[in-house]
């Protein structure tokens, strides 16, 4: 039963949300709901069950001394967060608000702008013109960067143009191409789902 | 050692400093020449065509999909978009997708509205926050035909007369991944008009789109944002100092450290020529 009632699920919904595509009515409509608030009941539910995880993780981590610090900073300023936000809300002007922008907002924003530095490191030792295909690569990228900064207009006004082309036509080309892969494999999977026939989504 | 051996094997400290230096010194007072003016493209000129298209009293759904790591990108253009609507007098909902945005979102129109050009806004009557749902709002949006307004259970004088998505005039979807495809998706069956802000890396993903007429309009990362602060700018204020924030002063950074790109892949591939002609001889 481990196997089948997780196949026939598979199947119901499979004919569930694909007639739903075709066919309109009430009956659908509060299918959807149902489902809609199923999930929703379910993201609540997940979000209490990802607390208690990181909780217990973090007790364990401080209790045999495993980065214990780091674990006790991370539960104090989710503590914090909490309390921060139960006692004043989290409209702009209160102490969590404060703390999610002036602490939390630079950190990720600082993490994410790293990369900056990374790729122009990496451009430096890897972008190079090894062979016709990379020098094309390399000569497009340059044509489309270049027309991205207002200098590349200033130097040429045509540079903007090179570049909207490259990426309407050859860029988009191969990109539609692999979008509809994707989609041709997504509805390969479906079958393959819809009739049993693919099960390692049931760790087979 | 010879001399492009050693260029050949920089510190990336160097590189680091470089970039470090390109993006900071514009910011700087003095270096105002640096600042080249912006021109629009097309796919951003089409969000800013239909926005003016639209009437006063009509809807405009936001939906915000990122949080603070693309921040620098994407909440240039929110800005401009929302002074633009503001302008316009539409009706403005704002949903977050993501849990870490809404506090970006709320400061961001907290710092228009402090504005004294904007001072006169009120939440739930002219913009709202529809806060986050537990779960992705395009299957609740779309469940049911009198769905938006009990979706969030909101109540404002701006949900009047609007009721289900076909009452909104144009959605905005604003995100650093591929969040929105599925509205790309649903796009052909509700016919809704769709228009994109997304940081730059991932503006050729949904390229594709604007060409079936998926996509209404598109708009690529801080170029984007400041090609918008333009267009608003000489729409709304052309003799004084305009709508022109952060984004506009970001650009100078932006074509700095771009050059430094340039002149690192230059630099680069000098170095392996040089060492594929000795190697030869």
């Amino acid at each position: 039963m481990k196997k089948e009632i997780p196949i026939f699920m598979g199947l119901v919904a499979g004919v569930i949300w694909y007639t739903e595509f075709f066919i309109a009515g009430l009956f659908y409509e509060n299918l959807k709901l149902f489902f809609a608030n199923g999930l929703r009941i379910g993201g609540v539910v997940g979000v209490m069950i990802s607390i208690y995880s990181v909780s217990r993780q973090m007790y364990m981590k401080i209790k045999y001394n495993n980065e214990r610090y780091y674990s006790f900073l991370r539960i104090s300023m989710i503590l914090l967060m909490l309390f921060l936000g139960a006692k004043r809300g989290m409209s702009p002007g209160t102490p969590f608000m404060s703390m999610f922008m002036n602490v939390y907002v630079p950190f990720q924003a600082t993490v994410f702008s790293l990369l900056a530095f990374y790729i122009a490191s990496a451009a430096y030792r890897s972008f190079k013109a090894k062979s016709l295909e990379s020098a094309v690569l390399l000569v497009a990228s340059v044509i489309v960067m270049m027309g991205k900064i207002p200098l590349g207009e200033a130097i040429w006004d045509k540079i903007p143009l090179f570049g909207e082309w490259i990426l309407d036509a050859p860029s988009s080309a191969g990109r539609r191409a692999i979008i509809f892969g994707g989609y041709l494999g997504s509805i390969t999977m479906f079958i393959r789902i819809f009739f049993g026939l693919e099960r390692a989504h049931l760790s087979e | 050692m010879k001399f492009y051996e050693k260029i050949k094997k920089i510190d990336r400290r160097i590189i680091y400093l470089l970039v470090f230096l390109s993006i900071l010194i514009p910011f700087l007072p003095g270096t105002e020449f640096l600042r080249f003016p912006v021109s629009s493209t097309k796919e951003t000129e089409y969000i800013f065509n239909y926005i003016e298209s639209l009437e006063k009293g009509d809807a405009v759904h936001i939906d915000w999909a990122f949080d603070p790591s693309v921040k620098a990108e994407l909440v240039p253009f929110f800005k401009a978009f929302f002074r633009h609507c503001m302008k316009k007098e539409l009706k403005v909902f704002i949903y977050y997708a993501t849990l870490m945005g809404i506090g970006l979102g709320k400061d961001a129109v907290a710092e228009i509205t402090a504005e004294d050009e904007f001072a006169h806004l009120r939440e739930g009557v002219d913009y709202i926050h529809m806060e986050w749902i537990p779960i992705s709002s395009d299957i609740m949006i779309f469940s049911m035909s009198t769905d938006y307004k009990g979706t969030f259970k909101k109540e404002g004088v701006i949900f009047d007369g609007v009721e289900t998505i076909n009452d909104i005039g144009f959605i905005l979807g604003l995100s650093g991944s591929g969040w929105h495809f599925t509205w790309v998706d649903m796009q052909i069956r509700f016919g809704y008009t769709l228009g994109l802000a997304v940081t730059a890396v991932m503006g050729p993903d949904y390229i594709p789109f604007i060409q079936t007429g998926q996509l209404t309009g598109l708009s690529f990362g801080l170029r984007g944002a400041a090609e918008y602060e333009m267009m608003v700018s000489e729409k709304y204020d052309p003799d004084g100092p305009g709508y022109y924030d952060t984004a506009t002063r970001g650009m100078a950074s932006l074509t700095l450290s771009h050059l430094v790109v340039f002149g690192f892949v230059l630099i680069g591939n000098i170095v392996y020529f040089i060492e594929k002609k000795n190697r030869r001889s």
